[in-house]
Order: structure tokens, then C-alpha cells, then sequence
């Protein structure tokens, strides 16, 4: 996905920032420019490193503007953090109400929570099952009219002539599916735009993207979906369904919506950043189940790709939601194909079954398939984010239309040009053929895999007979394909690369075996080019996305047969190793453009002499255990810290001594008490008045109200508020001299949002929060700081 | 025939006759018991050897077996399966079901000491065999008035065909192409509709290779130049697109923050560079 693009859909609008409140920045601690002395060694040579050599003298202007307290503007680039996300609250808060609650719970209680886990994962996968039903079978209808209108038209006008209308038919049919879902993902909602999977990767990670889970980001990205593919686009619909299973947990865990303003009563309890977030892996790997047809693939996917904090129980449940959610799909799809209870439509990719005894290969094709495992036609595509420079939602809205007619007037020329054609197969009713000039009772083979959906293109490049496609074709296939699909990665609409890469892959392994044939025509071992067209599309596919475990079971599932999971595996390494050798897999492209600080599994390597004081952010706004509303207010009103976590102090000397910790608060905590207004004064004075219970802190979550629509009157500022009882009392702190993998760990197996600094005496000194951590990364020279950045 | 497999099928069993054989099966033998010297008895008990009825079917079933592979045989190109053999498979059906349903006097069935008394189950195999493959001919399907228009007028075309074919080839194209249009036509409606017969499949085949291939009359590619017109207006779209975007817009800056880590402690490592970034 594009920078710019995805930098409008990933923040929040700045009128909603206002009202929601849902963009303040994770980090605790000083950041304010009044700070801003520079490090004279480090400073020079970092800028130096970033701008070249030659910029001696803009260096000069910038450390004086640093010296008169301006921040520095730079242009976007991949090496920032931004300080718009926040952290997920993972951790337990085990305050005083926590406690009583769980007091108050029966046995009975706690075994009907664990029984409602297990019916919201089946009804997830239910859910997400029958969303990709929908998609699918939606994309289907719609693609046959669309196929078969154009197909009468160019049949007729081949014969009367003005073939180039038959073009403009096309163009135009494509463009205003396109249009339509452009403008949804554009105006409604940008954050639907591309595949979703590295903006769950990060939810899943611990980061708080504003608007992913909603309803309307589901609704805006299924519509988008079907639209893009209709319309042509080299797109597949299996990605999104990722983020569309992540929303549909998100939104039935909860068992409401606020954007529909319903409240169902139920599932309350799971109406925690820690619940939430579990079922939202389970969410997504119904989504790759549906999408592929793999269970396995889909729990794995979750575990690899998201699940920093994991349990085996969750994983059972995880699992449990995807089998539902292939199931359904598998049911569904038999219904409605008209064979109710045969179930052979796992996933909306099919890529059919490779069992014939010509698909079984031999080990002395082991080295073959790995070789084909080091391609290198990644690096292109990510070329191609690094210069969008559109940002405007009605150009969005223009270049995804250009791109739909482009891609329309490419398919058509090489159709038109194509002199290879091939007598019809018996059995390929249903892809559409086109004649054009070939004899009759012949087709063009170019238009079988251009005048196609691409998951079509996909399986028939599988599994056509040896022949179906000659060299040149599947060359000149390969190569407009992969310029189609790189441009159109990261336009505005919703769209997955899973397909686009296995299409490219399998044509180019198609290719592969064809020439191999070609060269051993002896031997019958090279008869069927369908294998190495897999393999080819597994190569393709590893060296996009460069996920390892979890892909290789996908493909091993997809295809239905465990004996290719070796040389899928050998494949899959050899194109991880090599595509990262020259660029990041595509999703990692694509968070560091965001700017979003992603803890990935480990520290970096050479990170131990960094020790929790270098990394932590100090001053700490602390507050006391029984704190004034008045300063209370002020400090959350404060726009330029933003913060989200306070320490709780108890002070024991007089003076400027820092205070010593008792606790931990949160704004969205704070937020909730001075809305129900708990102030000491108020309690001595109306004794009825109701205790506060979690759940009424359940009730604020997820969109806490903004600190400025609460209202404070001058005498209630004076009031006091006592904090004991809704504060963590005991949360995580580590000593100063901690070192920076120390602090990771702690990080990312607990997911904690805070990670208080004390001395040897418990005296807070600093706090670390995410930001802090994701700023270090190893880069090519070793160990870099990334800088922090305002949106 | 059959004589011939029959020797193949002792030469198996009585593997130390074996060149004898060989040289026996080029020239059929018309005693096979008085060649071999350790040959199967000839007969067995009375209650395991089948009836004489039951030799009766066998008979028959040879009969009509051989008629309907000489059909087959004979019909295979141009494949004319459907119309000349389907009597004889009829027949051949006949005779299979009264050997595996009917009873015959007596109430004796030869169902078994025929069809399944064996692991080679000859008849059966032979049988099923050829049922397979008429059931791929797609023989059966049904006779409309579709098929009866379409045999006509696809006569009608070949006799076009036949008329220009000395001549000029363009002119056989321009003359015969109304026809030919109205066959493939029809053709494409059956063929949407239901299955075809083999017969009419091929001749359809053979008649579009003779119109496309033969003849050279399919379409002419000759509209290179608007095709390409259009579609280069359309690549060019982008090109300004994206100059005029590129040129109206600027990258959004970003205001970096900067903690200073001097005010947190004392300089320990950048003084050494071990913050350097090359």
C-alpha cells in the first residue's frame, strides 16, 4: 500500500480526533521541544547518514533551529515513528474492583464465561464463512454477466468489425465497478483500502489502529472487494477476508455495535482490550481458513503473523473457529452449487486437486524446485510504494479507474495479438473463452488467462493439459501481469495480493516446466507443467509475503495433497532467503510506512548495552494517590503530552525528592471516574451514592469520550479524588540498569502498554511505553534509532 | 481371433511350452490339447462345467461381440459409431442381459458360471469395456429436430464445399460463408443444450478445419490500427494523471520530535560512536 495513500487511511480524520479520542499517543514522557538541546555526536552523524554527505549546510540551519525550539520538518519516509497509535491494553488491571468482581462471580460464572468463549469463536467462524460466501458467490454472478456481455459483444464484432468499441465496452464496464468501489473505500472509509493484513498484523501485535474493527470498515471492504474484482483489477478477494474475519470477531465479541447503536447485553465481560484481541486472531484466522480452505493455515497464521501473547488454550479455541469457519463456507458453496452435503469447496481459492500420478514428482526435482524458489521479482513491487504521491480522495478515486481501464485496453491487446490457440479441453466449461481470429472450434489462450477472475486464471493454469498454453504466451502473461499487479497494489480500493502472486507465480512456473520439457523431452518425468506451476506460485507468493510456517501449510492444505510439503517448505525458504536479502516481505514494507511501532519477535540483536534509562522517556507525569481534579483535568487536557499512562506516587519527603510508586492509572480510567464524578468530597457527603463497578469502565470501552466534553465546575475542581482503589497497585517496573532485550521480553510476551523505571529506592525515573522499543531496529549498519514524527 | 487368445492364454499356464507356442500362435493350431503334453484337462466334473445353455449364450455372445468391434472397427474414421453400429450394440445388449439377468430353462442362470466365476472374468471385461466406450460416444443422446436441421444443412455446406473447392478459395468463403454461419450456429446452440453425438461432433471438427484450415477463411485480423489507437489513448491517461499529480502535490512533511537524551544522562556511548551510523 501506498505511503501517502495509506498515511490518509490509517490516521484518523482530524474532526473525529476530537470526538473520539482515540488517537492519543502511547508514549509517557517528555517529548516537548523546550527539551531540545542535541546531542552533538550522535545527532550530526545520524543527519548526515540519512541526507548524504552534501548537506553539510542544511545541517547547520536545522541544529539552529533545534537551538530556537522548532521542530524539523522532513518528507515521509519509511525510517519514523508515529506517535498518532496507541498501545492495546493487554495487561490485566488487578485494581480493587477487579478483585471484588471476581469475588462476587460464582464457579457457575466463571464456567459460562469459558462456555460463551467457545460459542463466540463458532459463531465467528460461522460468520466469516458466510461473508465469504457471499463475496464469492456475488463476485461470480456478477463476473458472468459481465464476461458474457462483453464476449457477445466482441463475438459480434469480430465478424461485422469495430473491435475497438468491444474495448471501450470493457473499459467502461470495468472502470465503473471500480469507480463505485473506489469511491467507498475513498470517501467512507480509507482504512478499507488494500488488503487489511498488515493493519491486523499490527492490531494483533498490540497497536490500536484507529477504525479497523468497525462494522462500517466490514461492510465498506466486502463491498470494496467485490467491486475491484469485477472490475478487472489484478486483485483477489482472499486477503480482505483476513480483515473482515478480524472485524466480525471484534464486533460479535462484544456483543454490540456502536456505530449501530445497539447493545445486545450480552458478552460483557469480554469487553476488554485483552479479550478482544484474542478473538480477533481467532477472527483472523477464520479469514484464512475461509479464503484458503485451511484450518491449520489459518491458527498458524494467527500464531506467526500476529499472537505475540499466546496460550495453548486459545489456540484450541482459534482453531475450533476456523474449522467452523471452512465449514460453513464448504457448506454453503455445496447449496448453492446444487449439490447440498458434497463438500469440496473448502476455501474461495480452489486450486482443485494435484493427485493424478503426472504430478507426482521425483527427488532428483528437489534442486529444481528450489532454484525456482530464488526469484527476485519482488523488489519491483515494492519499488513501486515508494512513489504514490496521490493523497486526495477524488484522485484515488481517478487513478483506480485509470488503472481499471488500463488494465482492460493491456488484456485486450495481448488477446488481440495473440496467434496462440488451442483446441477447447472437454471439461472447462466454465471459464470463458474467446475465439477471435484462431479457427473455429479453437480458442484464444491468451484470453483464458486474461479474459478471466484471476482465481480461475489460477486453478487452469494448474491444472490445463500440458499444451493448453504455449512459451510465449505464458511469457508475455507473466510480464504484463506483474507490472498490472504491482501498479495496482495500493491503489484505494480493497484488494489482496495473495492471488495476483500466485497467478504470476504459477504462469512463470508454468513457463518453467514447459521449458524443461521442452529440453529432457524423453523422459515423461517433465510431462506436466501443473506442478511447477505451483511450485512456481509458492515461490511467488513466499517472496511477497514472506511468511513461512503458516504459508506452507496454507499451500500444503490448498492443494490437498501433504506429499508437496516438502518442496513447498524447500521453495518457500530459498525465496525468504533470498527476497531478504534485497528488500523486506511486502506487510513489513508497508508498517514502516505507516510509521507504526511494531515489536517484532525479537530485539534487535546487538541492542544489550542499551539499558532502560537510555531508552525510557523522563520526566514522568506522575500523580498522587489522592490527587486534585482540578490538576488531574489539567494534565489530561494537555494536548501536547497526550499521555495515557500515569504512575501512581505516594510522596514521602517534602521537596522536589521524586515520589515513590504505589501504582498505575490509565487515562481511559480517570476519564470514566471524572465523568461519574468519584471525588472524596462527594462520597462523604451523599452516602448512597453507587459504588463504581468494572463495568461501568466496561460500558465507556472502546471509545472512551474525549477529556474535553466532561464537564469540570470551578467548585469540583477543588474536589479530591482518590485513586486507591481503581489503580493497578502492582504493575510491572524494572530497575534502570535493564537492558533493552530484557525490556522487550518483558514487552512482548506480557503485551504490556507501560513499563514504569524505578531506582533502587522505588522512586519512579522514567517510563517505557512501545514507542520507546520499536525506535530501535537493525538496519544495514547496525543498530539505527528511528526518529518519532507528529502526523 | 479369439482362437489367437486362447493361445495365449494356455502359453501362460504351461510355461514349459513356450516356444512352442510362439511358433504355434503364428499359425493358429487346430488342436490345442494334442500339442501340449501337460495341458488342462480338457473337461471337468459335470456339476462345475457350465450347461449347455449356458455355452449356447456364450456363443451368441462371441457372435455378436465380434460383429459390433467389426462396426466399431470399421467406423472409426471418420467416426460414424453412432449411426452404423447402434444396432449391433443393441444386439449385444440383449444377449449381455439375458447372460446376466434372464433365466434361462430350468431356471438356470449363467450369470455366475459366466460373469464372475473367475478373477479374469473375460466376459465381463470385454463387456464393460465396450459399454465405456459407447458411453463416451455419447451415442444416446437424444434425436431432436435441432439434429435433423443440422445434418441437412450441414450436407448442404459440404456440398457447397465440394462445388468451389477447385476453385478460387475466396470465392468458396464469400459463397459458402451464409451457410457454414447458419451450421455453426445451430451447432452452438445443441452443443449449449445437451451433449452431442460423437458423429456429429466430428463432423462439425472436421468441417470448421476444413472452412479454417483448408480453406483459410477465418476472420482476417484488420483492425490492428483503431484497436491499438484506443488502447494507446488509454495507456497515455495515466502519463498525465500522474505528471499533473505529481506536479500540483508535494509530499506531507512531518514534524520529528526530538527527545534529547542529554537531559536524561550523561554521554556514555555517542561520544564513542557507537551510535554511528555509517
Amino acid at each position: 500500500m501506498a505511503n501517502i495513500t495509506k498515511k490518509v487511511s490509517w490516521s484518523s480524520r482530524p474532526d473525529e480526533t476530537g470526538a473520539t479520542g482515540e488517537t492519543t499517543p502511547l508514549l509517557n514522557g517528555s517529548e516537548q521541544p523546550r527539551h531540545s538541546r542535541q546531542m552533538s555526536g550522535e545527532g550530526a552523524i545520524f543527519h548526515i547518514g540519512r541526507h548524504g554527505a552534501g548537506d553539510l549546510e542544511e545541517e547547520m540551519t536545522t541544529e539552529e533551529e533545534f537551538l530556537r525550539g522548532r521542530p524539523k520538518e522532513i518528507p515521509h519516509n519509511e525510517k519514523l515513528l508515529s506517535l498518532k497509535f496507541e498501545s492495546l491494553d493487554y495487561d490485566n488491571i488487578e485494581n480493587q474492583l477487579f478483585l471484588d468482581e471476581e469475588r462476587r462471580m460464582s464457579y457457575m460464572g466463571f464456567r459460562c464465561l469459558e462456555i460463551s468463549r467457545w460459542v463466540i469463536c463458532a459463531l465467528i467462524g460461522f460468520l466469516t464463512g458466510l461473508i465469504a460466501c457471499f463475496i464469492d458467490i456475488v463476485v461470480e454472478q456478477v463476473a458472468k454477466v459481465k464476461y458474457n456481455v462483453i464476449k457477445e459483444n466482441i463475438e459480434t464484432f469480430t465478424e461485422a468489425g469495430g473491435l475497438s468499441i468491444s474495448l471501450i465496452l470493457w473499459a467502461v464496464l470495468n472502470c465503473s465497478f471500480v469507480i463505485v468501489g473506489a469511491i467507498l473505500v475513498a470517501f467512507f472509509e480509507p482504512i478499507a483500502a488494500g488488503s487489511g493484513i498488515p493493519q491486523i498484523k499490527c492490531y494483533l501485535n498490540g497497536v490500536k489502529i484507529p477504525r479497523v474493527v468497525r462494522l462500517k470498515t466490514l461492510v465498506v471492504k466486502v463491498c470494496g472487494v467485490i467491486c475491484s474484482v469485477v472490475g478487472g483489477l489484478a486483485v483477489g478477494k482472499e486477503g480482505p477476508m483476513i480483515h473482515s474475519g478480524g472485524v466480525v470477531a471484534a464486533g460479535v465479541s462484544q456483543g454490540r455495535s456502536t456505530s449501530l447503536k445497539r447493545d445486545f447485553k450480552i458478552f460483557e465481560y469480554f469487553r476488554r482490550d485483552t479479550e478482544k484481541r484474542d478473538f480477533v486472531s481467532a477472527g483472523a484466522a477464520a479469514g484464512v481458513s475461509a479464503a484458503f480452505g485451511a484450518p491449520v493455515g489459518g491458527v498458524l497464521f494467527s500464531l506467526e503473523e500476529g499472537a505475540s501473547f499466546w496460550n495453548q488454550m486459545l489456540t484450541w479455541r482459534i482453531f475450533f473457529a476456523s474449522m467452523i469457519s471452512t465449514f460453513t463456507l464448504n457448506f454453503v458453496l455445496s447449496v448453492y452449487h446444487k449439490k447440498p452435503g458434497e463438500l469440496s469447496n473448502p476455501g474461495l481459492i480452489n486450486f482443485g486437486r494435484f493427485e493424478s500420478d503426472s504430478l507426482a514428482y521425483t527427488f532428483y526435482e528437489i534442486p529444481l524446485f528450489i532454484a525456482m524458489g530464488a526469484e527476485l521479482l519482488l523488489c519491483l513491487m515494492s519499488a513501486v510504494l515508494f512513489c504514490r504521491y496521490v493523497h486526495r480522495p477524488c484522485l484515488q478515486v481517478m487513478e483506480a479507474t485509470l488503472v481499471a481501464a488500463v488494465t482492460a485496453a493491456v488484456s485486450f491487446t495481448m488477446i488481440y495479438f495473440s496467434n496462440d490457440c488451442q483446441p477447447l479441453a472437454p471439461d472447462n466449461t466454465e471459464v470463458y473463452q474467446l475465439q477471435l481470429f484462431c479457427a473455429d472450434g479453437e480458442y484464444n489462450s491468451m484470453a483464458t488467462a486474461f479474459f478471466n477472475t484471476p482465481e480461475k486464471s489460477v486453478t487452469s493454469l494448474f491444472h490445463d493439459q500440458p499444451g493448453t498454453y504455449n512459451p510465449l504466451t505464458l511469457g508475455l502473461f507473466t510480464l504484463t501481469y506483474f507490472f498490472l499487479a504491482c501498479w495496482t497494489y495500493g491503489l484505494a480500493v480493497s484488494a489482496g495480493v495473495f492471488i495476483p502472486s500466485l497467478l504470476i507465480g504459477a504462469a512463470w512456473g508454468r513457463l518453467c516446466g514447459i521449458l524443461l520439457a521442452s529440453i529432457f523431452s524423453s523422459s515423461s518425468t517433465w510431462a506436466d507443467p501443473g506442478k511447477y506451476a505451483l511450485i512456481g506460485a509458492a515461490a511467488q507468493l513466499g517472496g511477497i509475503v514472506r511468511m513461512t510456517l503458516s504459508l506452507t501449510v496454507i499451500l500444503v492444505e490448498a492443494t490437498g495433497n501433504v506429499t508437496y510439503g516438502l518442496p513447498i517448505m524447500l521453495v518457500l525458504m530459498t525465496s525468504k532467503i533470498v527476497g531478504d536479502y534485497f528488500q523486506e516481505g511486502l506487510y513489513d514494507i508497508h508498517i514502516k510506512l505507516q510509521s507504526v511501532p511494531f515489536l517484532h519477535w525479537e530485539a534487535p540483536a546487538t541492542s544489550h548495552w542499551l539499558t532502560a534509562r537510555e531508552v525510557m522517556s523522563s520526566p514522568v507525569t506522575c500523580l498522587n494517590k489522592i490527587e486534585k481534579v482540578g490538576t488531574i483535568v489539567d494534565i489530561l487536557s494537555n494536548t501536547s503530552t497526550n499521555h495515557n499512562g500515569f504512575p501512581v506516587v505516594v510522596q514521602v519527603m517534602e521537596g522536589d525528592v521524586p515520589a515513590k510508586l504505589c501504582g498505575l492509572i490509565l487515562r481511559s480510567q480517570l476519564i470514566v471516574l471524572l465523568k461519574h464524578k468519584v471525588f472524596v468530597e462527594l462520597a462523604r457527603s451523599r452516602l448512597t451514592q453507587r459504588k463504581l463497578l468494572l463495568k461501568d469502565f466496561r460500558d465507556a470501552y472502546p471509545r472512551f469520550p474525549p477529556i474535553q466534553s466532561i464537564h469540570v465546575s470551578q467548585d469540583e475542581r477543588e474536589c479530591m479524588m482518590d485513586l486507591t482503589e481503581f489503580m493497578n497497585p502492582t504493575p510491572y517496573t524494572v530497575p534502570q540498569e535493564t537492558s533493552l532485550p530484557r525490556v522487550f521480553k518483558l514487552f512482548r510476551a506480557l503485551g504490556l502498554r507501560h513499563l514504569v523505571v524505578v531506582d533502587d529506592e522505588n522512586r519512579v525515573v522514567g517510563l517505557v511505553s512501545r514507542k520507546d522499543l520499536a525506535r530501535y531496529h537493525l538496519g544495514k549498519h547496525g543498530l539505527e534509532e528511528l526518529h518519532l514524527a507528529q502526523t | 481371433m479369439s482362437q489367437h487368445k486362447n493361445s495365449l492364454l494356455l502359453a501362460l499356464l504351461t510355461l514349459n511350452t513356450i516356444y512352442m507356442v510362439q511358433a504355434d500362435s503364428l499359425n493358429p493350431a487346430p488342436d490345442m490339447s494334442s500339442l501340449f503334453s501337460t495341458s488342462l484337462m480338457s473337461s471337468f466334473p459335470e456339476d462345475l462345467e457350465i450347461s449347455g445353455y449356458c455355452k449356447e449364450l456364450l456363443f451368441f455372445f462371441k457372435q455378436r461381440y465380434v460383429t459390433f468391434v467389426d462396426c466399431l472397427i470399421l467406423a472409426a474414421r471418420p467416426v460414424k459409431v453412432c449411426q452404423n453400429c447402434s444396432s449391433s450394440y443393441s444386439m449385444l445388449q440383449d444377449i449381455y442381459r439375458n447372460i446376466s439377468d434372464q433365466v434361462g430353462p430350468g431356471n438356470e442362470s449363467c450369470r455366475d458360471s459366466l460373469l464372475s466365476s473367475d478373477r479374469l472374468m473375460v466376459v465381463y471385461q470385454l463387456y464393460s469395456n465396450l459399454q465405456d466406450l459407447w458411453t463416451s460416444s455419447n451415442c444416446e443422446s437424444n434425436l431432436t429436430n435441432d439434429t435433423l436441421n443440422f445434418l441437412s444443412t450441414l450436407n448442404q455446406t459440404l456440398t457447397c464445399f465440394e462445388k468451389y473447392q477447385l476453385g478460387n478459395h475466396t470465392e468458396l468463403c464469400k459463397s459458402c460463408k451464409k451457410m457454414y454461419g447458419d451450421v455453426n450456429k445451430l451447432y452452438g446452440r445443441m452443443e449449449k443444450n445437451d451433449t452431442m453425438c460423437i458423429d456429429l461432433e466430428d463432423a462439425m471438427n472436421m468441417t470448421r478445419r476444413l472452412w479454417s484450415k483448408n480453406f483459410n477463411c477465418s476472420l482476417p485480423r484488420d483492425e490492428t490500427v483503431p484497436v491499438l489507437a484506443v488502447s494507446s489513448f488509454m495507456l497515455f491517461l495515466p502519463v498525465i494523471f500522474y505528471l499533473s499529480s505529481f506536479l500540483h502535490s508535494e509530499q506531507k512533511k512531518r514534524k520529528l520530535i526530538h527527545r534529547s537524551l542529554l537531559d536524561r544522562y550523561s554521554i556514555k556511548a555517542a561520544g564513542d560512536g557507537i551510535f554511528s551510523v555509517r
